[in-house]
């Protein structure tokens, strides 16, 4: 048997050819499976190169070519320089992509390390209660998390629109007006952003208590007793050493926002005049409501690519070791 | 070095004061940050308490003023709304789900950590590598296989990609791992097969690591939105978030009716994760998956 292979040459025969049928009788099944999964990806790859959409006829290999025709690299071609909607879209969808995960990022980064290590630094009566709150909303389905912000969001009845007028401001309607905005963002995007940021901190959070728990004491209380303020313990001492997690964290979240959709598609579907239209839904909307899919799988490569160079720029950084 | 000098009491005081308010204000902004995590849940179960008409009054009320549970009855007798049914179809979507995955890691993972065989190298490698890559990739072909087989608005159809599930595998290979050879060894000079020791030796000493894993497939699975809405199309096989979207956009203007709907919707998991905290917690350090 090819696939099969004992390693230890047992006394017994027996053994080792019952090793090695159990290891084919797991790996035959598993290769047809993943094969299954290349041939999936082999697909998505062609089909970028085409005019597809799944109502036409087309040719005879997986309905490419004949009435979907191969296009070569027309659609990206059309991506950067082409001046159709489509095109059009895709630049607005790609630039409020980056957008959204650009500011996420440090609002993201400014909320849950500052707390995270105040939980930590703060005595453990209460820190698992604290903990366990703080990550209600990252099991929250976003569909809820959704609706629940937008009954907030509602411009009569809202509570934010309440506060507001409750200090004397006008009121905003929050996912609809395409003219408001805040520092060159649509004040729609703030909305699904603080949206985002509340159901999703938690989760970094708790990797920041599980890293900031893995600090030795006695550096910190070397410090201290060094003469150093808890501010300065913090900058020299803690931040340094919660880098790799730091890193982790930050592409982590780069990557879930890049791929943002359930909370968008919900609240917002892209509006106020494709303001907050990102690149998932704008893949989403062609794939499945228009039927482009040959553009659709061309878009939802240039997003890999993005997630693929966040990732690679992850483990370069990230191979820094320290030991303590 | 300098030599630590005992503090006078008088600034030994200070320090206790200024420890006292440092805390004080720890606990006020960490309270503060509750509050605001907290807020929108309470809205939401206030909400549903509340008649539609009151909903939609400015400025808000935030206790209801007559509570009702009026909406929840509605949902309940409504026959266009056969909500029992979209708890079946989730929970076979996200328990089937579990069972598959969890076996798979199991069987692969024990059998990348404990056997040599050719190519095994190779294997690992294309796991890695098939990992890396995202859903939105194989979206579409997956979608028109799924058409073509005619499993569009199958709960089948939903399943039958994610079988096999990467992180598992490298999870329950760390962990066989440290499972000592003698104990396989022992067994098999015993005469049991290799899938007796599977399932009677192995499977018992991987309880941590599945539970974990389980409750995180059961998450994930729970809350998918984006691929369940492509493939349920039809109304009765759909899963929780789908429907409640679909009911949100059929119930404009009845805010209670909605808040209640959607707590309805996000209950179980959140009693779940009261249940099993500490697996989940660790599952999602862990992982680096987001729900």
């Amino acid at each position: 048997m090819s696939l099969g292979f004992a390693r230890k040459r047992t006394s017994n025969g027996g053994l080792a050819s019952a090793k090695s049928r159990f290891v084919a009788s797991v790996t035959i099944p598993l290769l047809l499976y993943e094969s299954l999964g290349v041939f999936i990806l082999g697909w998505a790859f062609a089909l970028m190169f085409f005019d597809y959409s799944p109502g036409r006829l087309g040719g005879p290999i997986l309905g490419l070519g004949g009435s979907n025709p191969f296009v070569g690299l027309g659609n990206f071609i059309e991506m950067v320089k082409g001046t159709s909607v489509e095109a059009n879209l895709f630049r607005i969808s790609l630039k409020n992509t980056l957008i959204f995960a650009v500011v996420i990022l440090p609002l993201n980064l400014a909320i849950t390390l500052p707390l995270a290590w105040l939980l930590e630094s703060i005595g453990s009566r209460f820190r698992a209660l604290y903990r366990t709150i703080y990550f209600l909303p990252v099991l929250t389905s976003s569909v809820g998390v959704a609706l629940i912000w937008m009954t907030m969001y509602d411009p009569q009845a809202g509570w934010i629109n309440a506060i507001i007028r409750f200090f004397g401001g006008t009121p905003v309607s929050w996912l609809s007006d395409p003219r408001a905005g805040f520092a060159n963002v649509s004040v729609a995007m703030w909305a699904v952003i603080l949206a985002y940021l509340w159901q999703d901190y938690g989760y970094n959070m708790v990797i920041f208590i599980a890293a900031l728990q893995g600090i030795p004491l006695e550096l910190k209380e070397a410090a201290m007793i060094d003469g150093a303020s808890p501010w300065q313990v913090f900058l020299r001492i803690t931040i340094p050493l919660i880098r790799p997690t730091m890193l982790f964290v930050c592409v982590m979240t780069m990557l879930s926002s890049f791929q943002v959709f359930d909370i968008i598609q919900v609240m917002t579907n892209g509006d106020p005049g494709y303001q907050t239209q990102v690149l998932m839904l704008d893949i989403y909307k062609n794939a499945f409501r228009y039927q482009n899919m040959g553009w659709a799988a061309a878009e939802s490569f240039v997003l890999f690519l993005i997630v693929m160079g966040v990732t690679l720029i992850q483990m370069r950084l990230l191979r820094t070791n320290w030991e303590y | 070095m300098t030599a630590t000098t005992l503090p006078s009491p008088r600034t030994a005081r200070q320090i206790h004061w200024g420890k006292f308010f440092s805390r004080l204000l720890g606990y006020l902004v960490l309270t503060l940050g509750l509050s605001l995590t907290l807020l929108p849940f309470i809205m939401m179960i206030l909400s549903s308490f509340k008649t539609n008409l009151e909903t939609l009054r400015v400025p808000p009320t935030f206790w209801p003023e007559n509570p009702t549970i009026d909406n929840y009855l509605r949902i309940f007798n409504d026959p266009d709304l056969p909500l029992l049914r979209f708890y079946a179809n989730s929970a076979f979507v996200a328990i089937f789900n579990v069972v598959t995955t969890l076996f798979t890691s199991a069987l692969i993972g024990y059998l990348f950590a404990k056997f040599e065989f050719r190519g095994k190298k190779l294997l690992f490698g294309w796991f890695l590598t098939m990992m890396m890559i995202p859903t939105q990739i194989t979206m579409i072909p997956s979608y028109v296989i799924l058409a073509r087989l005619g499993l569009i608005n199958s709960l089948w159809g939903l399943v039958i990609f994610s079988a096999v599930d990467a992180f598992g595998i490298f999870m329950i290979r760390q962990f066989c791992q440290t499972l000592p050879n003698e104990l396989l060894d022992a067994a098999r000079i015993d005469g049991a097969s290799e899938w007796q020791i599977f399932l009677r030796i192995v499977i018992p000493q991987l309880g941590a690591p599945l539970a974990t894993l389980g409750i995180l497939a059961f998450m994930n699975n729970w809350n998918a939105y984006l691929w369940p809405m492509i493939v349920l199309q039809r109304l009765e096989v759909r899963t929780l978030p789908i429907i409640l979207t679909w009911f949100n956009s059929t119930h404009t203007g009845q805010g209670g009716l909605v808040m209640a709907a959607t707590v309805l919707i996000i209950l179980p998991i959140l009693i779940v994760f009261v249940f099993f905290q500490r697996w989940i917690v660790q599952g999602f350090t862990m992982s680096g998956i987001k729900g």
